[in-house]
């Protein structure tokens, strides 16, 4: 494990405060309150308005096949789930990665996935069941299932994936993105891109869409802690695109903090996955940059009062 | 435009403010001393030590309040044993139960109780009328060892008494009459039973009370005798005894000795009903026990109580010392509330549960805690292991949760069960968990362990254990509780501090860990 910094154990306040650095404290107040409204919240928190969103709007998503809402209509689909090559399986209100099932072939009368584990018909059946009963919301709540189009990672992250599929988070303010972290799933968290599960989040550069260092368990790393593989220097292709199709979500879903998650397809490019209302605090030490000094140059550029 | 912090700002003045206020008021109105006429305080002291033998288990019967005789403090200490209140089930009676603890062979009970006489409650005594059962009635009837309701003496004088054709009010009359004036008082060493008494027509206190209560029983009066202390200053006090009788529907008192009838003077406080020893031993023990008794001044606060004055409901001494105790726990969680709040928005340590760990602290607060920790962990271990096993049944999760209660209810109750076989737990006082919170954590800790992995949910648990564990330090400190009852609008400050804390934008202490690397590692 290569740590470049040789720390002290604390920054002192006023030095994170110089730095621009913003605090949990700070983002529920001086953001999430006052520009997140609470009624916006719902399409936020649930996948398939998201994707109904980005339909209306244009925005490219991964495709829908169905949306299972009752138990009756678990039997309906199985013809469907016989003529797709490959889906993904997930509850429209889980979190953090649970209840998602992602089938990439099929052998003879049964699914199969990339690990090349095997799962009958039966048990697609019942864990669509389980969704609908709201085992995987954690509220608990009845929830629904959507099968979507399988997306095929894009090849510029080969040397970067062990396991899961990378994607790219956006933090944007007022519609104009102010932070982007590529997000490495790792053995740690067990495939799932969120960083507090174990995810490397990698900086990157917003005019270039190069990578820079990155952030594993909240502390700098510069390297996959897998494979040992460099993060910095990554040029992520469709860079442009991936912004204005965060941008575009972002505008169209009315909350001015937002951070939209968009995996970048091999062949349809960048598509969302969905928005979070509280993004993470995380990516500012992969970008080794403070949130509130990029929202203030943004105030200043609207002419409006610079957050303290 | 509306500034939110300015207002919080605003809001918390406001609340120290007032906060002030009613405390200016309190110390103004309620706690001046505006005596009524022949108030006053008395306080009885028990001292009793003990040398026990295996096993014993002692009770010790002490004052409740009465209509006239308000008990409006009590403070217990011990050593060398395990304490538990109780409350007898046929004579309402108060008592102190006391266990030795292992590998104690002495023990000393010492405790201290404030008594405010209310001469003007007298006259308003509500004629409250009581049914006694049949099975009650027998009871009180019945014929005991010192009260024998059979002899020849005690048919002679019966028959001399109802000689004529009298009802029974005029017969309890002549009884009483009868063992206050004909019965002489002998020394402390004559006749104490009722037989030997009433033929010798010559007995002690104690043998002429029971003297009157065996001619009662044998009357078909129920009786009892009453052993309590006579409220006057006494460094040695001795136990007095009288006699209560079942009529009019009524429990009425009799001493023979000073011929006092019907009622008693407001001086006399009962402390033991239908048992004449203030301490009992189930197994034969040697005890030394002093009491005496002493005047005092009632606080002031007690003075005012004597009206009924709408303000007196936020007086809340005034309320009885059991009910003082819930409602000052109540009044801690506030508190508990608070540090959670410290922990979690200024320092920036994960809990599970918003509430958990004060909840967790209040329900050790007064159980002995060693053993509520072993139950504690004893009934985590269970349910998180269940919580394994259920997972890969895949139930819905009201289902799972109830499963989970289920089982920290069993597992609690078998981990008391086990803990008492073994004598490790003496006082049946020693853990009421609170369940329900603690179904969730078991749900909270597996949800995190699967999401985020075990080293997160095992860090997440022990730092709720750590704010739980700060909770309860601050809880036991028993100045807050008795700061919270006499002034309860302290909380309008917690408030002012909660809304002081909820805007509070600044880094969390955690923060500045956290983010080190931000400013510290520079980019290549």
């Amino acid at each position: 494990m290569v740590r470049l910094s040789k720390s002290s154990f604390w920054s002192w306040p006023s030095v994170l405060r110089r730095n621009g650095i913003m605090g949990i404290n700070s983002r529920n107040i001086n953001l999430i309150f006052p520009l997140n409204p609470r009624s916006h919240y719902a399409v936020v928190d649930n996948k398939a308005l998201t994707k109904k969103l980005c339909e209306s709007q244009l925005i490219p998503a991964p495709e829908t096949y169905a949306l299972i809402q009752h138990f009756g209509d678990i039997k309906k689909s199985i013809d469907l789930l016989f003529s797709l090559p490959g889906f993904v399986i997930k509850p429209t209100r889980g979190a953090g990665g649970r209840g998602v099932l992602a089938i990439a072939n099929r052998k003879g009368d049964e699914f199969q996935n990339a690990k090349g584990e095997l799962f009958p018909l039966e048990q697609i059946k019942y864990h669509i069941s389980t969704i609908l009963s709201g085992l995987y919301s954690l509220s608990g709540h009845p929830d629904q299932a959507m099968i979507e189009k399988l997306i095929k990672p894009h090849p510029a992250f080969n040397e970067l994936t062990v396991a899961g599929t990378p994607d790219i988070r956006i933090v944007l303010y007022k519609t104009t993105p102010i932070m982007g972290m590529l997000r490495l799933p790792t053995k740690a968290s067990r495939g799932r891109a969120n960083l507090h599960q174990g995810a490397v989040g990698v900086g990157i550069d917003l005019e270039t869409g190069i990578t820079r260092g990155g952030v594993w368990r909240d502390r700098s790393f510069d390297i996959h802690p897998d494979t040992g593989a460099y993060i910095q220097g990554v040029v992520i292709p469709n860079w442009n695109n991936v912004l204005k199709t965060a941008m575009q979500l972002s505008r169209a879903i009315g909350l001015q903090y937002v951070g939209v998650d968009v995996l970048l397809d091999a062949e349809d490019g960048p598509l969302v996955l969905e928005a979070n209302a509280r993004p993470g605090l995380s990516i500012q030490i992969a970008n080794r940059c403070g949130i509130r000094t990029r929202l203030n140059e943004i105030n200043i550029k609207q002419g409006l009062s610079r957050l303290s | 435009m509306f500034n939110r912090n300015r207002t919080a700002i605003l809001a918390a003045v406001i609340l120290t403010a007032a906060f002030l206020l009613c405390v200016w008021l309190r110390m103004k109105y309620t706690w001046k001393p505006v005596w009524a006429h022949g108030t006053r305080g008395w306080r009885l002291t028990y001292d009793i030590s003990f040398s026990f033998t295996k096993g014993d288990k002692i009770q010790i019967a002490i004052p409740d309040s009465t209509p006239q005789n308000r008990l409006w403090r009590e403070t217990f200490s011990h050593e060398g044993i395990l304490l538990d209140l109780l409350r007898n089930k046929r004579t309402k009676g108060r008592g102190a139960s006391a266990v030795s603890m292992p590998g104690h062979e002495r023990g000393r009970f010492f405790a201290q109780f404030d008594i405010h006489l209310r001469p003007d409650h007298q006259s308003k005594l509500p004629a409250s009328e009581e049914k006694m059962s049949a099975n009650d009635r027998a009871y009180y009837l019945r014929n005991e060892k010192y009260i024998q309701t059979t002899g020849p003496e005690l048919s002679n004088i019966l028959k001399q008494l109802s000689n004529q054709k009298i009802t029974k009010t005029e017969l309890l009359n002549h009884i009483f009459d009868y063992c206050a004036e004909n019965i002489a008082k002998g020394q402390k060493d004559t006749f104490s039973d009722a037989t030997n008494t009433l033929e010798h027509i010559v007995g002690s206190t104690l043998g002429r009370a029971r003297a009157m209560a065996a001619l009662c029983r044998a009357s078909k009066i129920p009786a009892r005798l009453v052993a309590g202390f006579i409220l006057e200053n006494n460094q040695q006090a001795k136990v007095h005894y009288w006699v209560e009788v079942f009529a009019q529907k009524n429990w009425q008192a009799y001493d023979p000795e000073n011929g006092y009838s019907v009622q008693l003077p407001i001086t006399f406080l009962p402390v033991s009903r239908d048992s004449i020893d203030i301490v009992r031993g189930i197994k034969a023990l040697g005890y030394q026990s002093r009491f005496s008794i002493s005047q005092m001044l009632p606080p002031p606060s007690l003075a005012s109580s004597q009206e009924r004055r709408l303000w007196n409901i936020f007086d809340l001494t005034r309320l009885p010392p059991s009910m003082q105790e819930i409602v000052s726990l109540i009044l801690l969680l506030p508190l508990a509330a608070l540090i959670t709040t410290i922990f979690r928005n200024i320092i920036g340590i994960q809990t599970i549960g918003t509430f958990t760990p004060g909840l967790i602290a209040l329900s050790f607060i007064h159980a002995d805690w060693h053993t509520g920790a072993i139950v504690f962990v004893i009934v985590l271990c269970v349910g998180i292991l269940a919580r394994i096993i259920l997972n890969k049944l895949q139930l819905l999760m009201v289902a799972r949760l109830s499963i989970i209660l289920t089982l920290a209810v069993l597992c609690m109750v078998l981990a008391v069960a086990v803990l008492d076989y073994l004598s490790l737990t003496p006082s049946a006082s020693a853990v009421v968990l609170p369940i329900v919170i603690l179904t969730m954590m078991i749900e909270r800790f597996n949800i995190i362990a699967e999401e985020d992995g075990l080293p997160n949910a095992l860090k997440i648990f022990a730092l709720t254990i750590f704010v739980a564990a700060s909770c309860f330090l601050v809880m036991k400190v028993d100045w807050f509780g008795r700061t919270a009852l006499i002034f309860p609008e302290v909380h309008l400050l917690n408030i002012a501090i909660l809304i002081l804390i909820g805007r509070y934008s600044g880094y969390r202490l955690s923060e500045i860990w956290r983010f080190r690397d931000v400013t510290q590692t520079p980019l290549n």
